[in-house]
């Protein structure tokens, strides 16, 4: 079971990842969806493999990282090969701010992507990740390439 | 399992300090209301969360007193299995459950630590009310919990809380917490109702002394609180053992205080005196919320202040 897979009893403190690889992760944002880098101000970006988390930024960490963690924050984006992913879980809370490359969706289509996994489309959009929206709530995460639509979705 | 019919036995102790007991009996036959907190983490336009659930048949109506929190008609509707619940919009949780994180009053920049977390509904409480710019420490001391609590935060989307796996009694020293909450194990008779799936706990687990765990947890959350910095103490059970006994164990033992507070439901004053003990006097400060003048689960909430 993948969730439970996350937890295990020496889970190692995330590293707060470098000014440039921070700058990449929410430059990826605010040029993909016109999600402002300030958005995620009041927050710290750490990093476990191929993983960027999310956690507030405390007045001082240190005090923090002696404590023995199991998860930190909340799981924003991943590495898949040479491009940046963003989670189903980090959009359908800061989704609702994008301005581009959201893909509206009827609920009978969602239905059919959440069940078919893949499925025949053409938009007006650039090819790469987009924000799966239905009837004003954002779902996740989808791929967009070469005339199909690709579900990330949990 | 206690059954319906041996209830007033059961609760008879407590006939001198829970009010109109005859009405509370009454009460324990019916079900209780049901409620959600509305997560605007998630959900900054409310109105979607709510019309897509009239469409689906659910009334939800704003609890006065109570922000972000709806009562829900039908009560045995399965909002477990609605799309809001699935997207993290929404968490049911019976109405007194808020009581404790109302008298933390979480604010954004505070360490605050959960010390008994899963599966999550006071965490993801304190991360909404915070605007999930608290640095929550949420602990459980079971990986089955924690697990739980996990996906929990995940659905809920807050990113302001780490995930620890301590026993709390023995939770390290080193962060200086603003707050703790110790939503203590307990023996759960302030959930009782007729039909409830929910066993008494230190029945089902025969020889648990849950006072003393009750008392090494609320020491421990002291000693971890910076001097003048509030620990709030709760329990879903009446029984001034797992209660004012317990607060009144740290009062001697520790330099605390109790902090009056207000709250958007009818409640008592604790008992300064149990089975012919006398107790501090302070302990009238604490708070007993009794099921049938609330319409939820019976609770008990102490607020303390550490002074020294």
């Amino acid at each position: 079971m993948g969730r439970r897979k996350k937890i295990h009893k020496e889970a190692k403190w995330p590293r707060v990842v470098s000014l440039e690889e921070r700058e990449e992760v929410l430059s990826f944002w605010e040029e993909r969806f016109g999600i402002p880098k300030e958005t995620f101000q009041d927050y710290l970006l750490l990093s476990t493999a191929k993983n960027y988390w999310l956690f507030i930024a405390p007045p001082d960490l240190r005090p923090l990282q002696n404590l023995k963690v199991q998860t930190v924050g909340l799981l924003f984006t991943r590495r898949v090969s040479r491009w940046l992913k963003p989670t189903s879980t980090a959009l359908q809370r800061f989704g609702h701010l994008a301005t581009k490359n959201v893909l509206e969706l009827s609920p009978s289509e969602l239905d059919r992507l959440r069940r078919e996994k893949r499925l025949p489309f053409e938009a007006e959009m650039e090819e790469g990740y987009v924000i799966i929206k239905c009837e004003g709530k954002v779902w996740g995460c989808g791929l967009y390439a070469q005339g199909k639509l690709i579900s990330f979705l949990p | 399992m206690l059954k319906v019919t041996e209830a007033p036995a059961y609760f008879a102790r407590y006939r001198e300090i829970i009010p109109d007991f005859e009405k509370f009996l009454a009460h324990l036959r019916e079900p209780l209301p049901l409620y959600f907190r509305l997560n605007e983490l998630k959900a900054p336009d409310p109105e979607v969360v709510l019309a897509g659930l009239a469409r689906q048949g659910v009334k939800a109506e704003a609890v006065p007193g109570f922000p972000h929190f709806y009562r829900v008609e039908p009560r045995d509707f399965p909002l477990g299995n609605t799309e809001e619940y699935y997207l993290g919009y929404i968490y049911p949780m019976t109405l007194s459950s808020a009581l404790p994180v109302i008298a933390l009053e979480p604010k954004p920049g505070e360490y605050i630590l959960d010390m008994c977390a899963a599966p999550g509904s006071k965490t993801t409480q304190i991360a909404q009310v915070a605007e999930d710019k608290a640095v929550i420490v949420a602990n459980d001391r079971r990986l089955d919990r924690l697990t739980a609590l996990v996906a929990n935060l995940k659905r809920l989307g807050v990113a302001c809380a780490l995930t620890t796996l301590y026993r709390g009694e023995v939770f390290p020293f080193g962060v200086p917490f603003d707050k703790v909450l110790v939503d203590a194990p307990c023996s759960g008779e302030g959930r009782y109702r007729e039909g409830y799936e929910g066993e008494l706990l230190y029945q089902k687990e025969g020889h648990t002394n849950l006072p003393a765990i009750q008392k090494g947890l609320l020491v421990r959350a002291f000693d971890l609180v910076k001097v003048g910095g509030i620990v709030v103490y709760s329990t879903c059970t009446f029984n001034p053992e797992e209660n004012e006994m317990v607060v009144d164990y740290l009062l001697r033992k520790r330099q605390a205080e109790i902090v009056p507070c207000t709250y958007p439901l009818p409640h008592h004053p604790g008992v300064t005196e149990w089975e012919g003990r006398p107790l501090h006097p302070d302990l009238q400060k604490t708070a007993r919320f009794y099921p049938h003048e609330t319409q939820a689960v019976g609770f008990f909430v102490a607020k303390i202040k550490r002074l020294f």
